[in-house]
């Protein structure tokens, strides 16, 4: 007889999600991933705006990444109309994300995967349980968000980055206080891949089709998505490459790349831009085995090895700003004009692509805005069909634990997946 | 003190605004019991007497209502935790000028597989609130303060002063007088240390309005300015819908 085993809600993961084995006896039949956030429509509600005020409601998507998000909101308007901005004003949205990705992963590890682990229910049985691992979870967590509450004047929906330019530039007494910071967490961020290593108590999963960012000179102006295969194509053209499709029990809409299920996030970036700071790269050459051409389990170790690289990458544009010291610039003024912009940045889950046109009067026609977690969603429910059907005949409980644990692997973000127009 | 911490139709900020309490998060969760709050914590149960429960996000769902509803009733106290609770929030923005289902349909298209939802509204509309922190996403000195003073059986004192306050008191420059920019400084809620504007950035009001805003003068000072009322009227309605802008509409 037929049965239904539900996890719901998901839990230790951003958004309202569940999932639904479908079992015909101890046979799984099929499984259902249903990502149902509330919907927020933000390309329909940006419709009408004018372009000054896009990147200002767009960042409240989602509030772990929405420094991520205003970041390529600006790139995509800057696009549109042509805007330059100067190296202080470059150097410290680079600094913002590095500082997004540390404080990101930190929480997702420490306080989301680390229960796992040490097998408990969340973060207050952790703070019992093991103090201290917490305390230093959160102290990484917390010189990541200093940066971010420092330079973005606000820690979730940043203020201090706008058009064209910076509300202000940061003190070099800031800038000093900063770098103290991530110096002190240093020694804990090296060590953290060991924690997250650990080998997961479930079967392979199918090997995932990579999608990341081809990185130009300037990491803000990636202009080529690329894949595992060797195949790529330019941002501009992510329309004609990125499919979406609507699915009857998801609010957000399956995207498929190249006809391909992709995975997008810090394995993905690993596998092909492996171009890491130097202590970083030590620990990803000690990890390669684990890593290349691996599935989905190796996530979380390639996120604490990713953790490592920003604290190293921030700590060289904290010098780099330093040197060039704090300087009074005036915003460079956009040309309004109508005009389609693009972007696309490397968020902690992976690749954010916005895409927005304005007409001559510089008010947003279209919006368009494709997601981490949208892109993930397809090789998501792929692994955890092949996971409950790896997993046939185990207990019930046994198998939804390794559900939820898989779903954390690929740290997917609800609430910013669900806002996706058709094409 | 057992504690519920949900989310409706929101973008987890204020929740995760909680978590960035990372000085106070382990005492904190010392005092607390955190015995609902999906976001950090799994093995959840609401079938229990909560003492507290902080609420995020508007309501736009019959799921959001359901949850809002069981919490309610499970609750001695219910906070609506930050701007969406409190006014709608950016989700709100456009009630005034579209359908829900042409928002819908505008993103999902027209196919016929729509999600269920109605224009997103704050939980006063629905539910009884004891108390709120305002904010998108609110302070940690406010969030910490009420979690501090639920624990002692009591809320905290409201502020019913504007941003401007603050701004004057920090020595700003002000941007609505001195650099004639559209800032909503006079008519939004302060407690937030002026924040934006004294990185430069005008007020853009995600706190919400003041008590007893004077409304319509900020509207005339605007227009005087030589705002329009178009623009001046999305900029106020980007965190609230409705304004009551007096005699001035």
């Amino acid at each position: 007889m037929g049965s239904v085993v539900e996890i719901a809600p998901l839990t230790r993961l951003e958004g309202h999600g569940r999932v639904r084995v479908y079992r015909e006896g101890c046979r799984v039949e099929r499984v259902e991933l249903q990502l149902v956030d509330s919907p927020r429509l933000f390309e329909a509600l940006l419709l009408d705006k004018s372009f000054a005020e896009v990147p200002e409601i767009i960042c409240r998507i989602c509030a772990l990444c929405s420094t991520v998000h205003k970041v390529t909101a600006l790139l995509a308007v800057e696009d549109a109309f042509g805007v330059e901005v100067s190296e202080v004003t470059a150097l410290t949205r680079d600094l913002m994300l590095q500082a997004g990705m540390i404080q990101d992963h930190a929480l997702h590890l420490y306080c989301l995967v680390l229960p796992d682990l040490l097998g408990v229910r969340g973060v207050a049985e952790l703070a019992r349980v093991a103090p201290e691992l917490l305390k230093t979870g959160l102290a990484v967590k917390k010189a990541g968000n200093d940066i971010l509450e420092t330079a973005g004047g606000r820690l979730i929906h940043p203020v201090n980055i706008r058009l064209g330019g910076l509300g202000r530039s940061l003190t070099s007494r800031e800038l000093t206080r900063l770098k103290d910071g991530l110096l002190k967490v240093l020694p804990a961020v090296q060590e953290a891949h060991r924690l997250f290593s650990t080998p997961f108590p479930f079967p392979e999963l199918p090997v995932p089709d990579f999608l990341a960012l081809q990185p130009s000179d300037s990491p803000l102006e990636a202009r080529l998505c690329r894949m595992g295969d060797g195949a790529s194509f330019p941002l501009r053209d992510y329309r004609h490459h990125i499919e979406e499709t609507v699915v009857g029990h998801s609010h957000a809409k399956l995207s498929r790349v190249q006809g391909k299920e992709a995975t997008v996030g810090a394995l993905a970036r690993l596998n092909l831009n492996p171009d890491l700071e130097p202590g970083a790269g030590a620990l990803f050459a000690s990890h390669k085995r684990e890593l290349v051409g691996k599935d989905m389990r190796g996530n979380n170790v390639a996120q604490a090895i990713e953790m490592c690289h920003a604290t190293e990458r921030a700590l060289h544009l904290i010098d780099r700003l330093t040197e060039l010291g704090p300087r009074r610039e005036e915003p460079v003024a956009p040309t309004v004009r109508a005009a389609t912009g693009c972007a696309a940045c490397e968020a902690p889950r992976g690749v954010l692509i916005h895409s927005y046109s304005f007409d001559a009067q510089g008010i947003c026609t279209t919006a368009d805005v494709i997601t981490p977690t949208a892109l993930n969603q397809g090789a998501l429910a792929r692994d955890l069909l092949a996971l409950a059907r790896g997993m046939e005949g185990e207990e019930t409980s046994r198998m939804t634990t390794a559900l939820e644990r898989l779903i954390r692997c690929y740290d997917p973000c609800i609430s910013c997946s669900v806002h996706v127009l058709p094409l | 003190m057992k504690l519920a911490i949900a989310g409706l139709t929101a973008c987890s900020g204020c929740q995760l605004t909680l978590l960035n309490c990372e000085d106070e998060l382990p005492e904190l969760l010392a005092r607390c019991e955190l015995v609902y709050f999906p976001l950090a914590e799994s093995g959840n149960v609401l079938e229990v007497q909560f003492d507290a429960a902080l609420v995020e996000g508007a309501v736009s769902t019959p799921k959001d209502l359901e949850l809002l509803f069981k919490l309610r009733n499970a609750s001695t106290h219910l906070v609506a935790y930050g701007t969406c609770a409190l006014f709608g929030g950016v989700a709100a923005m456009n009630n005034g000028l579209n359908t829900r289902q042409e928002l819908l349909q505008s993103v999902f298209g027209t196919g016929g597989c729509l999600p269920e939802s109605f224009a997103p509204a704050p939980l006063a509309n629905f539910v009884s609130v004891d108390a709120a922190v305002t904010g998108c996403p609110p302070e940690k000195h406010e969030i910490v303060e009420m979690v501090a003073a639920l624990a002692a059986g009591t809320l905290p004192p409201a502020r019913h002063y504007p941003v401007c306050t603050e701004c004057r008191s920090r020595e700003n420059l002000c941007l609505l007088l001195e650099k004639r920019q559209l800032c909503l400084g006079p008519v939004v809620q302060g407690g937030c240390n002026a924040r934006c504007p004294a990185t430069g950035i005008v007020c853009e009001g995600c706190r919400g309005p003041v008590r007893e805003a004077n409304v319509a003068q900020e509207l005339e000072l605007l227009l005087e300015r030589g705002f329009g009322k178009d623009e001046i009227e999305r900029r106020m309605s980007r965190f609230k819908p409705e304004w009551d802008y007096g005699q001035r509409r």
